[in-house]
């Protein structure tokens, strides 16, 4: 079940990789995208297969792989990850649809596209933490060379910049997780067993001490806030965006970025609750920080793809305060922002891609006039106009329901921290409406007099992208009721009392879903 | 042979343009592809000036004093077919043409404006508004009350009228352009001017005149008395009002009155025809989009077969329309230029070439801001 | 297809869908009035603790502002079919029309405060799309920025609002929000924070000091959304504050805050409208100042008082913006003092105009005469400075339409007057519809005791009622009527000689410079903040960075970034083979190094 979602996208490399060189080039595309599209219509047909209601880990697939170290092949998926698995199936297929169809080097091109949602797809189902941070750094290699070789001018700095924070990341993380699991006296790399050594046992001698866990959780935060990014860790992106192509860009802005904060809730949530519980306030104020780090580095962008990066940045920001105030509700509204951030940040930057393709340049400070019915890209602008907003937060669409989640879950632990980020989705609107005045309203300048017109290919993946932030925002219980039950799993079992305490119905509010999450894990331990 | 004095360049800006005229060629560059889009673009707009034209004498004759004209645009023929076709939008553009009709009548000029203000006018007037609403004492009293309002209707019906007849001879002579250049007989720009000028030339003296029946009683509004005639009391102050001054289009020009973007005089406006960016045709409040989008179902073949070499096809046929009318435009200014000057502008007299250099500088003080210019590169 | 004929369809299907909502709308009114009020609750989502439902509340009050919505936008849009004739993207219009019309229906019903925000935020958005109705226009641009952004700032703090009143366990419909403010006990800063965040919105929306400005530049956009936007979407904002009025009672600091907005706002947008010299803009100044007295109102506790204003305000400044747009329309500009001799030309954009202002003001028996009646007579306390301010904006807004009724209206025509024809009747149809409905508009019987019970308010001013307090309203109207009639009115281009006159006037013309304030405070301090930011990132985190980077890993090697060829496949090496050496090297030491690292940090540890 699961491990076609690795393999299949493999076998497409591998027969790409054989293909004979004589053959017509745009085959290798057709190729991509057959197998593209099988492996959305799997994902989405496992997704009717998930039950919904069920706590524990589905779909398990457990082959020995090498046991001596404890690794083995361990697949499964639960609501955190099912999500991202759609966006990850999703967006490639939108990313190697919009790939210009004359690419330089097509087989090798679509052989790493695939090869990057095998690994992407592997990291989010792996259970076992040495597979997923093999399926991590496996990730890498095919983005590097993705940005390296079809990159812009400053490719290589990018690429190598990219290379050198990921590489870091690789090192820190690996070297926590291996000191997770000598510490923890665990046998194996396998995921649960390790929480339940973990989380079961905080108060007797044989878990890891505070102290462990503090220490063990630097290295995660560092090695996930790279990949994030988080401030002051995230300058590669900025740079990686700029120099990446459309494609590219929107892989690593819709999904690869959510390896990090699903590493964050997966290991640092989940493996060292009392780290994170002790750290958390801190972490809501990181958050917030990045969040109008970003917000007001956008503001004074004057290429377009930086704008969404940097709006990427903050944005992600949100994710980190909701994991910080980890209540279900912000759990929930955790992976709701990964997803909507996702489709968001993908269709920006696909329309970015586009003006980019037809007029030659992101420069805001060039480009003006762009709605232009006759000569400009109306429907592009139309699109991007609906895109900005969603980022914006406006209601009826993916973006509001989201981050109202995030702060609604946070606000009673952390409430200063929270309108401080509520201060960044406000000023959110400032640098993207800059951007679509600047860009899209006035006169079309006679420099941009002609730009060739667009085609339906070029709309369609935006469409489809907003398509699904509406319904998505008109019913967002599409993405909540798929990981309801299981996100609760992960909150640390005796959560940061809430600063804010309701005084009307104080017996029913907030603190009853902690107690819940109590009950049933010491319900676990029972059975255990 | 005695050399004769001759005259010296002209320092103006667009002195190219004033020696072009005195040279007895256009203000539009001679080239194939210029006649073929001028000849193309006014054999359409002929076609589509002549719905205009009967359009707005149907208005001024039948519609008089109707104040819910729901079926103004029928010209008479209800039918569902046609009330289908309307609702569906599948029709000419008449607001266009009132919109034409209005900016001459705002503007004023000629000596048609000044009649419509003169007493006997207003005397000829008093019993067509009797004998409209003898039997509504509503309209009476309201008559009475804003003793204006009716005068200022039936001086708009009168604009109605003329338009629709300056558009009559507009469109004959276009549409006759058309059949000439399909036998050959047209074959540079100058030949077109010509066309155009003998046209306006013919019909100079044509009467202007207007009249309405009610009840089988004929009203004179414009008289044949009063003396209006095509070339100075309607072409003269429609080209002032529709080619040169025109009104703002709120989609480029703000009407913030504290912005002061809109001239407080009239004479001092310039957005008009010769005057506006063809660029953001299509776009919201850009009024002669709707003459473009009339004109478009009325192209030539070969016109058709130009625009669609363009890189985007006939994505942007609005604007290629407009830049092709904008340059035909300037042909008919041009006809109108030497209709209007003091001597043929080819004249070889030393004094009437100072006379007319003396006009043409005038008339070039106002092309500057114009797309003169862009039309020609 | 559109490509040939063209996109008049959209707008005459929008025109019949609001006639047949109207319809509804006016059967519905009948049916409710005789049955007691009704929720309807959807369930929208339920996560974790929080239960977001969309409640809908069928009562006199809501069904009779769902009516007022879908009548004047009925007019309208009709009045736009004729307004916006020769524009081709009529359809986007009417399109955004629709959304405007559907969003503020839905607030008329709302009984949920989320949907209301929600409904509001796409308010905004549909402000922002109205007003760049013509994109295309430099000042189009810079003024649909400028209404998205004040608006948002509101929306932001109110979103802010919300949360927090969720957090403290309010539930998100109305009449929760009722029972919850009546029985809950908060620190009292909390509960002004509370109330302070939750006037924010309204006070975008309704164009209230500080952030007024974005409706005078609002008016860059086309007239027919202009009638909307300063009758019934200022008067959307309002409503939402009138329902929110509960928890405001819970906080004397709220409600202190409350008349103070109102009052500043009346008292300045009443004195920079009489220095316009544009007419939607003097017009929408006057808006703002209307709104403060809502704001008064609610400050007060008198929620039938402000529901009545908002009405009798609402259908009598569309009244006025009808006339605006057919002078606008036949004078090809918005300089009033470019204007005049238009009444007997113009019989319906006339009585229009004056049948609108003189329902908006105390001198004749119409539209606020009959409120103010009620408002001074009917036993409410207000305070004697508070009555002053009434005096005066309702003074200052008589002067204020006089003038402009004289430069418009009379004197001799101007060069832009000289021909001006009556509108067609597309124009002229609504605006004596309306015209008809204002004039009838006093013989409604409003009950509204009966559809609401206020709630007191927490300001409670210990004074006497203020006697001949009506008498001295109307004598404050006429004596600005006799100061507007008789005030030397300037033509285009005049300037008034002596300095400080010059200086006020500057002063009031442009909006007592708030946008200058604007430009040195939030403008600058984000401005600087992403200028340091900016810096920061580029000189000094990336810059670190980079430094880091290059002595560290790479100075060795004497590589550097961009060099491409060896060196990254080098690097590249490395990350792949990082994994396989790690496990392929300790496979045999494993039990070594869990034994050295374990005893390490139990020594660590145990130190």
């Amino acid at each position: 079940m699961l491990s076609f979602l690795v393999w299949f996208p493999l076998g497409g490399v591998l027969l790409l990789g054989v293909w004979p060189k004589s053959m017509d080039p745009k085959y290798a595309r057709s190729v991509a995208l057959g197998v593209a599209i099988a492996l959305l219509v799997w994902t989405i047909y496992l997704a009717f297969l998930f039950n919904p209601g069920q706590i524990t880990m589905q779909f398990g697939e457990f082959v020995p792989w090498i046991t001596a170290i404890g690794l083995n092949y361990h697949l499964a998926l639960d609501g955190l990850s099912l999500p991202l698995l759609v966006l990850n199936s999703l967006l490639t297929l939108i990313a190697i649809w919009s790939t210009d169809p004359e690419i330089e080097r097509p087989r090798f091109y679509y052989a790493l596209m695939l090869l990057l949602n095998s690994s992407v797809a592997g990291a989010f189902l792996a259970q076992d933490i040495l597979l997923f941070f093999l399926f991590y750094e496996l990730e890498i290699i095919p983005l590097y060379f993705l940005i390296a070789i079809w990159g812009g001018a400053r490719r290589g700095y990018a690429a190598t910049k990219f290379l050198l924070y990921t590489a870091f990341s690789g090192i820190v993380l690996l070297a926590s997780f291996l000191g997770i699991v000598w510490l923890s006296g665990a046998s194996s790399f396998a995921y649960e067993p390790l929480r339940a050594i973990i989380v079961g046992a905080a108060d007797t001698p044989s878990g890891l001490s505070l102290k462990l866990q503090l220490i063990l959780m630097v290295g995660i935060l560092i090695g996930f806030g790279i990949k994030i990014p988080f401030f002051p860790l995230h300058t590669w992106l900025p740079d990686a965006h700029v120099e990446a192509s459309t494609p590219v860009s929107v892989l690593l802005a819709g999904v690869l970025l959510k390896l990090g904060t699903y590493g964050l809730l997966r290991y640092g949530v989940g493996l060292l609750p009392d780290a994170w519980v002790y750290l958390s306030p801190w972490l809501a104020v990181w958050a917030a920080i990045s969040a109008l780090y970003g917000t007001s580095c956008a503001i004074l962008q004057q290429d377009m793809k930086k704008v969404v990066a940097y709006a990427s940045i903050a944005h992600m920001a949100f994710i980190l305060l909701a994991a910080a105030a980890s209540t279900e509700l912000s759990m929930i509204a955790a992976v709701c922002q990964m997803v909507s951030h996702g489709l968001i940040s993908g269709l920006l930057f696909l329309l970015v891609g586009v003006v980019y393709k037809k007029t030659g340049s992101r420069d805001m400070f060039f480009l003006r006039g762009l709605l232009n019915p006759e000569r400009g890209l109306p429907l592009i602008g139309s699109m991007m106009i609906l895109g900005v907003m969603a980022s914006a937060g406006i209601p009826g669409m993916v973006g509001f329901i989201s981050e109202f989640l995030t702060f609604r879950g946070s606000f009673p632990i952390f409430p200063v921290q929270t309108l401080f980020c509520m201060l960044a989705t406000g000023l959110t609107a400032v640098y993207f409406l800059l951007m679509i005045n600047r860009v899209f309203f006035g006169r079309l300048p006679d420099e941009l007099d002609h730009i060739p017109s667009v085609q339906w290919s070029d709309r369609l993946p935006a469409a489809v992208l907003v398509a699904l932030i509406f319904l998505l925002g008109i019913q967002p219980s599409f993405i909540v009721r798929w990981s309801e039950t299981q996100i609760a799993a992960l909150i640390p079992y005796h959560p940061r009392p809430p600063q804010i305490t309701s005084v009307y119905q104080p017996d029913q509010h907030l603190t009853r879903n902690s107690i819940d999450v109590l009950a049933q894990s010491i319900s676990i331990r029972a059975a255990d | 042979m005695v050399s004769t004095p001759q005259l010296e360049p002209s320092q103006h800006k667009l002195a190219d343009f004033i020696h072009r005229l005195e040279a007895g060629k256009a203000l539009l560059q001679d080239s194939p592809l210029n006649v073929l889009e001028v000849v193309g673009i006014l054999k359409s707009y002929g076609v589509v000036l002549d719905a205009y034209s009967n359009n707005l004498i149907y208005i001024a004759n039948h519609q008089f004093l109707v104040f819910f004209p729901f079926f103004k645009y029928f010209n008479g023929e209800v039918n569902p077919g046609k009330l289908l076709k309307f609702l569906w939008h599948d029709r000419i553009n008449y607001e266009y043409a009132e919109y034409c009709m209005k900016a001459m009548f705002w503007h004023g000029g000629g000596d048609l404006d000044t009649y419509l203000d003169s007493s006997e006018f207003l005397a000829a007037i008093e019993p067509v508004i009797q004998a409209k609403f003898k039997f509504n004492p509503l309209m009476l009293a309201l008559h009475r009350a804003f003793p204006e309002f009716l005068p200022e209707q039936i001086r708009q019906l009168c604009y109605y009228s003329a338009l629709g007849q300056f558009w009559r001879v507009m469109s004959d002579i276009f549409i006759d352009l058309s059949d000439r250049y399909d036998q050959g007989e047209i074959q540079s720009i100058p030949d077109v001017v010509e066309h155009i000028l003998q046209g306006l030339v013919a019909d100079a003296n044509r009467p202007i005149t207007y009249a309405v029946t009610l009840k089988r009683q004929v009203y004179d509004l414009l008289p044949p008395s009063a003396n209006l005639t095509f070339l100075m009391d309607t072409a003269v102050p429609y080209v002032e009002a529709v080619f040169f001054r025109g009104t703002p289009f709120p989609g480029t020009i703000s009407y913030n009155g504290q912005a002061y973007q809109i001239p407080m005089f009239q004479s001092d406006f310039a957005y008009g025809a010769l005057y506006a960016d063809p660029l953001p045709i299509g776009s919201a409040g850009i009024p002669p989009t709707l003459l473009m989008q009339d004109m478009r179902h009325y192209l030539p073949e070969y016109l058709l077969a130009v625009y669609r070499q363009g890189l985007r096809q006939e994505e942007d046929l609005k604007i290629q329309i407009c830049q092709s009318f904008q340059k035909s435009m300037f042909c008919v200014t041009t006809a109108a230029l030497q209709g209007l000057a003091p001597h043929p502008l080819t004249t070889n007299s030393i004094e009437e070439q100072k006379a007319n250099r003396k006009y043409l500088e005038g008339w070039m003080n106002r092309f500057i801001p114009s797309r003169l210019l862009q039309v020609n590169r | 297809m559109v490509r040939r004929t063209g996109p008049r369809p959209a707008a005459y299907f929008n025109i019949l869908m609001t006639i047949l909502s109207c319809i509804h709308n006016t059967v519905a009114f009948q049916q409710v009035l005789k049955q007691p009020p009704q929720q309807l609750m959807f369930q929208w989502l339920q996560v974790a603790d929080l239960n977001l439902s969309f409640a809908i509340e069928i009562s006199p009050v809501s069904v009779g502002a769902l009516e007022l919505v879908t009548f004047i936008s009925l007019l309208s849009q009709v009045y736009a079919l004729g307004y916006l004739e020769k524009d081709w993207s009529i359809s986007r219009f009417f399109g955004l029309m629709g959304f405007f019309e559907g969003a503020l229906a839905g607030i008329a019903i709302s009984d949920s405060l989320i949907l209301s925000y929600a409904l509001l935020e796409m308010l905004t958005l549909s402000t922002y799309l109205l007003v760049g109705f013509w994109y295309a226009q430099p000042l189009v641009v810079r003024a649909s920025r400028d209404a998205f952004l004040t608006k948002r700032v509101g929306d932001i703090i109110l979103l802010m609002g919300i949360v927090g009143l969720s957090s403290y366990g309010a539930g998100l419909t109305f009449s929760d929000l009722k029972v919850w403010s009546e029985s809950i006990a908060l620190p009292p800063l909390t509960e002004a924070l509370l109330g302070l965040s939750l006037i924010a919105g309204p006070t975008g929306k309704c164009a209230q000091f500080p952030l007024n400005l974005w409706l005078d530049e609002a008016m860059e956009g086309p007239n027919p959304a202009g009638v909307m936007r300063n009758s019934v979407v200022v008067s959307m904002g309002a409503y939402v504050l009138i329902k929110l009025q509960p928890i405001f009672s819970l906080s004397p600091i709220t409600s202190t805050a409350l008349i103070m907005i109102g009052s500043l706002t009346a008292v300045g947008a009443s004195l920079i409208a009489i220095a316009q010299v544009d007419i939607k803009r003097t017009l929408s100044h006057s808006t703002s100042a209307y709104l403060g007295l809502v704001f008064i109102a609610v400050g007060l506790g008198q929620v039938n008082i402000a529901l009545s204003l908002l009405l009798t305000h609402a259908i009598a400044k569309a009244l006025l913006f009808f006339s605006t747009g057919s002078i606008i329309l036949s004078t090809n500009g918005q300089n009033i003092t470019e204007m005049g001799g238009l009444w007997s030309r113009m019989p319906a954009t006339t009585s229009a105009f004056v049948v609108g202002a003189a329902s908006l003001v105390v001198i004749l028996p119409m539209g606020f005469f009959r409120m103010m009646q009620q408002w001074l007579t009917g036993g409410w306390n207000m305070p004697l400075w508070l009555f002053v301010l009434l005096l005066f904006v309702n003074a200052a807004s008589v002067i204020n339409l006089t003038r402009i009724f004289r430069l418009v209206f009379l004197g001799s025509p101007q060069e832009k007057t000289r021909r001006a024809p009556e509108v067609q009747w597309l124009m002229a149809l609504p605006m004596v519809t309306m015209t008809i409905a204002v004039l009838l508009f006093p013989l409604m019987p409003l009950k509204w005791s009966l559809w609401l019970s206020p709630i007191p308010s927490a300001v409670v001013f210990n004074q006497s009622s203020i006697p001949h307090a009506f008498p001295m309203m109307i004598a404050a109207g006429v004596i600005g009527f006799g100061i507007g009639w008789r005030m030397e009115l300037r033509r285009a281009l005049s300037r008034p000689t002596q300095f400080y006159l010059r200086l006020m006037q500057d002063l009031l013309a442009y909006d007592f410079y708030i946008d200058r304030i604007y430009e040195f405070t939030v403008v600058a301090v984000v401005r600087l903040a992403s200028q340091f930011t900016t810096w920061l990132d580029q000189y000094i985190v990336d810059g670190l960075v980079n430094w880091v980077g290059k002595v560290t890993l790479l100075s060795g090697q004497g590589l550097k970034y961009g060099v491409s060829g060896q060196s990254q496949s080098y690097l590249l090496t490395i990350m792949v083979g990082i994994s396989a050496i790690l496990w392929l090297l300790l496979r045999e030491d494993w039990p070594t190094i869990i034994d050295y690292w374990s005893t390490l940090w139990s020594t660590v540890l145990n130190q």
